[in-house]
């Protein structure tokens, strides 16, 4: 019984609508200017969310990175800039001497040097020294050749890692494998290419070139610089035991006293979920503004559109009462054509926002590099939340109205001309 | 004269005992019906009368559960209608009443099968039953080849035809026609009244108003209203 009245009433919703194409349309605009708010904001705030995992993922959520410099950053900056560097010797004791961690490496960097190839010079990309296990590290991964041997690492060979983007901008695509690099006047021989992995919030990485750390340091001196070190824990469940042993292991290497704060910062993942929380807050607080406000609008054009149709069809409801059509059928009727009418503004959003979130995907990351995040493809997840939204939303600018015509006096609706 | 006792009391659908109806125009009161008690019985075929603003029409509305009387007690089949809430009236409506208009009432946009199904729709019958007690009904009242039509592609007497079609098809205990034939010409009310002549032989109870006396006669029972009263209620003889 229920449900042969759910049907019915889908039908004349849908009769209805036919008859007043123009009128549905303009009634459920404001709800598909709500609805394209709701889609594009989760469109942007999943790409934030895509962004930040695809950064766990580079850096490794099992990572920690003992550094002079601290992530977070800001705050303290003055303050950070007179640590004293990491040396060499510091981070190598400290890697020697870790117990709980998979793997500890050194990392040295360079960068305002040059990198020339045949005739083609490329500046901007950041030379780091590490040791063979870097490529055991998400951000050693290769796709082209392989990343350098043990082997190689202990006798200090000048071989070459290549960056993504040092790959294209030097040889624009061209196979890399076998071919010799010069910098500061040294031959480096090209044995791979990082995968690609720069995100809107890591997007460096794909300018960095990786090299042997004895190479590195026959290049630009062993010291005058701080030396950071990646410690792999081996799994997120070991991460705080190793926290607490680095930090302890790094003190004791640079002699801070017992009360002393740390001179040094110790880096994982979490640093970047602060930085998305800020970006996430201010799409909210932009975008739920105007979403409520459109829905407003929306709501009041249904339920405008609705008081009318109820008006207009009172002869028809009157007709209904006679015949046996309880209150709550008429409600149902037009709490139903209510929702219809918002739904149908929810897919014309959804269709509307699909063309829009494709071009610009597609598009303005030629212009604004920034914005690479954003998928081209809306999460059918939004699909969904789009359609209970304008539903529930329907329905609730159907009530008044609904009620309305429940309670038409059948005698008085029958008595209408129309 | 008086047609009350003579029946017995199992072939009693209606009973109402000192009705009244109220309404109230500001400060004014207005009396649509004052005082009215009155039987009516299975196969009961029944014309009500009188002069415009009598009550005939509120009259109805009361007996067909579309309106509540402000005073006095209405049973239906025994059942006290004043004691009923909304879902029961309209379940009285839906299986027990059929009614005709004299305006026709029948949804603009929906075909003769679609008008004479609405009924059972809200009985919550299924379509395929529906779609073939719908198309009895309009064979019934001789539509068959109109079973498409929309009510504008209809002529008047065709029209009321679907509207009476629709009346009987849940086969209510009772048939109520508020000036069927006032809005058809003389020839075409001829056919509806003939129409009904067969229901009632059939065994359908049936109440009319009508203003016109050949209307009434159909009927072998004649109420005359004046004022929210009865005013004579007698056996027609011309019948
Ligand atoms: N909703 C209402 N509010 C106020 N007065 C009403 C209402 N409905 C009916 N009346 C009054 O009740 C009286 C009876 O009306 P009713 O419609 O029953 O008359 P009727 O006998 O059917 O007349 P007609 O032959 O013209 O159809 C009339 O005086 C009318 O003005
Ligand atoms: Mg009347």
């Amino acid at each position: 019984m229920k449900f042969s009245e759910i049907t019915e009433n889908i039908k004349i919703a849908f009769e209805a609508m036919r008859v007043n194409k123009l009128r549905s349309l303009l009634a459920s605009l404001g709800v598909v200017i709500g609805i394209s708010f709701v889609i594009l904001m989760g469109w942007v705030l999943s790409g934030l969310d895509q962004a930040l995992e695809d950064t766990f993922n580079i850096i490794g959520t099992d990572m920690l990175y003992i550094d002079k410099w601290d992530w977070a950053g800001g705050r303290n900056w003055k303050k950070i800039r007179q640590r004293k560097d990491i040396t060499y010797d510091q981070a190598t004791e400290f890697c020697e001497k870790i117990k709980n961690a998979e793997l500890a490496i050194p990392n040295a960097r360079e960068f305002g040097y040059k990198i020339k190839y045949k005739n083609e010079e490329f500046q901007g990309m950041s030379f780091i020294g590490t040791r063979w296990e870097h490529s055991m590290t998400p951000a050693g991964s290769t796709y082209i050749g392989r990343h350098f041997t043990q082997f190689e690492d202990d006798i200090g060979s000048n071989v070459i890692v290549l960056g993504y983007k040092v790959h294209q901008a030097l040889l624009n695509e061209g196979d890399p494998l076998g071919q010799y690099v010069k910098i500061e006047g040294r031959k480096f021989l090209v044995i791979g290419v990082i995968k690609k992995q720069g995100t809107m919030l890591f997007d460096f990485v794909d300018n960095q070139c990786f090299m042997p750390i004895k190479a590195f340091q026959s290049v630009f001196g062993r010291s005058g610089r701080s030396v950071s070190v990646a410690i792999k824990a081996g799994s997120i469940n070991s991460l705080d035991e190793v926290r607490a042993e680095s930090e302890g292991l790094m003190r004791q290497i640079r002699n801070i006293k017992p009360g002393e704060e740390n001179d040094f910062s110790i880096n994982e993942t979490k640093a970047f979920e602060s930085t998305v929380e800020v970006l996430r807050l201010s799409v909210w607080s932009v975008g739920i503004g105007m979403t409520v406000l459109s829905f407003l609008v929306g709501i009041i054009g249904i339920m405008n559109i609705m008081f009318v149709s109820v008006t207009e069809r009172t002869k028809e409801i009157g007709i209904r009462k006679a015949v046996g059509a309880k209150k709550r059928t008429i409600w149902m009727q037009f709490i139903i054509e209510a929702a219809i009418l918002s739904f149908i503004g929810a897919v014309i959003a959804f269709i509307g926002c699909s063309v829009f979130v494709y071009l610009i995907a597609t598009l303005l990351p030629k212009f604004v590099p920034e914005t690479a995040f954003l998928s081209p493809i809306l999460p059918y997840e939004l699909l969904l939340i789009a359609s209970f939204v304008s539903i529930f939303v329907g329905m609730l600018a159907g009530l008044v109205p609904a009620v309305r015509a429940a309670n038409l006096d059948p005698v008085e609706a029958l008595r209408r001309e129309n | 004269m008086i047609n009350t006792e003579e029946k017995n009391n199992g072939n009693t659908i209606i009973e109402i005992e000192h009705i009244a109806k109220i309404y109230q125009m500001g400060t004014e009161f207005v009396h649509a019906i004052r005082d009215i008690t009155l039987k009516i019985y299975k196969n009961d075929y029944l014309a009500i009368m009188g002069p415009s603003g009598s009550g005939k029409s509120t009259l109805m509305n009361i007996i067909g559960c579309l309106d509540t009387p402000t005073k006095g007690k209405y049973l239906f089949k025994d059942m006290d209608v004043s004691e009923m809430t909304d879902n029961d009236l309209a379940s009285i409506r839906n299986k027990e009443i059929g009614f005709v208009f004299q305006t026709f009432n029948l949804l603009a946009r929906s075909s003769s099968l679609k008008n004479v199904e609405l009924p059972l729709i809200y009985a919550g019958i299924s379509k395929s039953v529906r779609d073939e007690m719908a198309m009895k009904a309009l064979e019934n009242v001789g539509l068959s080849d109109r079973v498409n039509h929309k009510p504008n592609e209809l002529s008047g007497g065709q029209r009321q035809r679907v509207a009476v079609a629709r009346a009987l098809v849940t086969e209510p205990s009772i048939i109520l026609a508020d000036e069927p034939t006032g809005n058809l010409d003389t020839k075409t009310g001829l056919e509806i009244m003939n129409l009904f002549n067969e229901l009632w032989k059939a065994g359908n109870t049936i109440i009319l108003v009508t203003h016109e006396e050949e209307v009434a006669n159909f009927a072998k029972r004649i109420i005359k209203l004046r004022d929210g009263l009865i005013e004579n209620d007698s056996i027609n003889h011309q019948q």
